[in-house]
């Protein structure tokens, strides 16, 4: 089902209705909020004199026991342990099964880009993938060995078939890349619209115009004017991205000033043509994002709370490795707060 | 020190020649070290500000690099840099600056240095690993640089301690010895002289 590029809301779309299914898992998620890090914390973390300052603030929160952690792996393996631990949280609490598999459909379609472009260039197909996926990631090898395919969901046997056919048209692997990315939007936007989930659709809608606005700006840094890296099924037409490449920076903002992304463009492109960085666009992104999810606390129960809890937290965990990652490596204060936020 | 020589005339003959070879391969020495030492000054002044620019360029890259990765998922990181799209071959030919064989490199680099799609990564990335492009052209002209600098240094005190040797050893030491088979000679001379003097007295008292 085609999805007309139609902006009907002011800043963020809508998140649908109440489900009353969802009455204790909601309120388990409002009280597990209150346990998330606030951006005053992580400012506090991006504004401390050492990766041990830093850890030091975590003492009191969610994270307390990296304070033992004396190197970036013991930092990486407690925030992976928390994002697993979140993501079966996740898995756990969600009652519409369908939906779990659509959002975990991220994941598979991650690992078959990887497998694929193993495939293609004669490496080995390995077993480093992504265990939050629908399918196993030990799966992938054999699958991949024995070229057995229809042992994938019918929506990755698609892919698969895309992604090689992709690969073979230029015989350039970032192509494999580009037709799973465009068939993970059409299938997601497609799914979430078949399942009649209202705040889904909105997600991927935006998820998608918001990779189409970064898209868009990279293809402009690295003066590259290929016209067919968008992904279609957000609220803004791929003809004002086409468009977006055409005209200067300073144009932007204006061309995008019918949209709820205007702010994100204006900031976003400021911050390019100063410091030649991406640094801002990516946070204002996902403060875009996170905007919305936040949407989701009018709602007294319902899925929406749920799906919006699982995102910020590994949005958080981001933050946390992000913060921390710095801070080991003596960057600079002022890049951390640009990519953080004051 | 004396050289163990035999005082003889064609000794010393051979000495001379020596001394005077020698002293044309101290000239012809110095006269290389001198050049070389002007070379090293000249590719030392231009490593300086390359290596600088290399420096901060690299830690620009890292430093963009790191900020890419740490706010990606590992996951997905590891799947934009698994399969390389730029191909990366160097061609080492050897050129001579004052008979040192140095090296001179060339590059050739082929296809895009962003081997991945935009869904899944970060802009951040991008910029690192561009940079990373622009900073190894740099890097290898340093690389060039730098070896040359370390091959021209080992034959510049290769060459001045030939030049030592020549001019506060080998060079003395045969004047030394020349000086020695003069004085004994001169002594053998004036000896037969005198034996020759009192030969003839010896005859004219007869």
């Amino acid at each position: 089902m085609e999805h007309a590029a139609v902006i009907d809301f002011y800043r963020y779309p809508p998140i649908g209705e109440e489900d009353w299914q969802y009455a204790f898992q909601t309120a388990k998620v409002r009280s597990l909020e209150t346990t998330m890090l606030s951006r005053g914390t992580l400012v506090d973390m991006a504004n401390a004199e050492d990766f041990t300052a830093a850890l030091d603030l975590l003492g009191g929160e969610d994270y307390a026991e990296m304070q033992t952690a004396a190197t970036l792996g013991d930092v990486e393996n407690v925030l992976l342990a928390k994002r697993a631990a979140v993501r079966n949280l996740f898995v756990d609490l969600m009652i519409d099964k369908d939906l779990v598999e659509l959002l975990r459909a991220r994941h598979d379609f991650a690992n078959m880009r990887l497998a694929i472009r193993r495939v293609v260039t004669d490496r080995p197909v390995g077993l480093d993938y992504s265990d939050f996926g629908s399918v196993p990631a030990a799966q992938f090898e054999e699958i991949f060995k024995q070229e057995n395919y229809s042992l994938f969901p019918y929506y990755l046997q698609e892919a698969v078939e895309e992604g090689v056919l992709a690969y073979y048209a230029e015989k350039d692997v970032r192509q494999i890349d580009y037709a799973i990315d465009k068939y993970y939007a059409k299938y997601k936007v497609e799914k979430a619209s078949e399942k009649g989930s209202v705040f889904l659709l909105s997600l991927f809608r935006t998820q998608i115009d918001l990779t189409n606005i970064r898209t868009m700006l990279r293809l402009k840094m690295a003066d590259r004017l290929d016209k067919d890296f968008f992904l279609a099924g957000g609220y803004v037409d791929c003809e004002r991205f086409v468009h977006g490449l055409d005209v200067g920076y300073e144009a932007l903002a204006t061309l995008f000033y019918a949209t709820p992304y205007h702010d994100v463009i204006e900031g976003g492109v400021a911050y390019i043509t100063s410091e030649q960085s991406f640094l801002r666009l990516e946070r204002l992104c996902e403060e875009h994002v996170m905007g919305f999810l936040r949407t989701t606390r009018s709602l007294a129960a319902g899925p929406q709370p749920i799906i919006a809890y699982l995102i910020m937290k590994e949005h958080e965990i981001r933050s946390v490795r992000m913060v921390l990652t710095c801070k080991k490596n003596g960057l600079d204060t002022r890049l951390i707060l640009d990519r953080l936020g004051e | 020190m004396l050289e163990n020589v035999n005082a003889t005339r064609m000794e010393l003959l051979q000495l001379r020649k020596r001394v005077a070879l020698a002293s044309r391969g101290h000239r012809l020495l110095s006269q290389k070290r001198d050049e070389i030492s002007r070379r090293l000054v000249q590719i030392a002044r231009q490593i300086g500000p390359l290596r600088q620019r290399v420096e901060k360029e690299l830690l620009e890259t890292t430093r963009r690099f790191m900020m890419a990765r740490a706010t990606m998922e590992p996951e997905d990181m590891t799947a934009a840099m698994d399969v390389p799209t730029k191909k990366f071959s160097l061609a080492i030919s050897f050129a001579s600056i004052m008979s040192v064989r140095v090296p001179q490199i060339a590059k050739e680099i082929a296809g895009d240095i962003v081997c991945y799609g935009y869904g899944a990564t970060s802009g951040e990335l991008d910029v690192a690993l561009r940079a990373l492009e622009r900073a190894f052209d740099s890097l290898i002209e340093l690389a060039e640089k730098e070896k040359q600098a370390q091959l021209l240094a080992i034959e510049l005190q290769t060459t001045r301690r030939r030049v030592n040797v020549l001019e506060h050893v080998v060079i003395p030491d045969i004047q030394e010895t020349i000086k020695y088979i003069y004085s004994k000679l001169g002594e053998a001379e004036r000896d037969n002289i005198s034996r020759l003097m009192k030969i003839t007295d010896i005859i004219r008292g007869t």
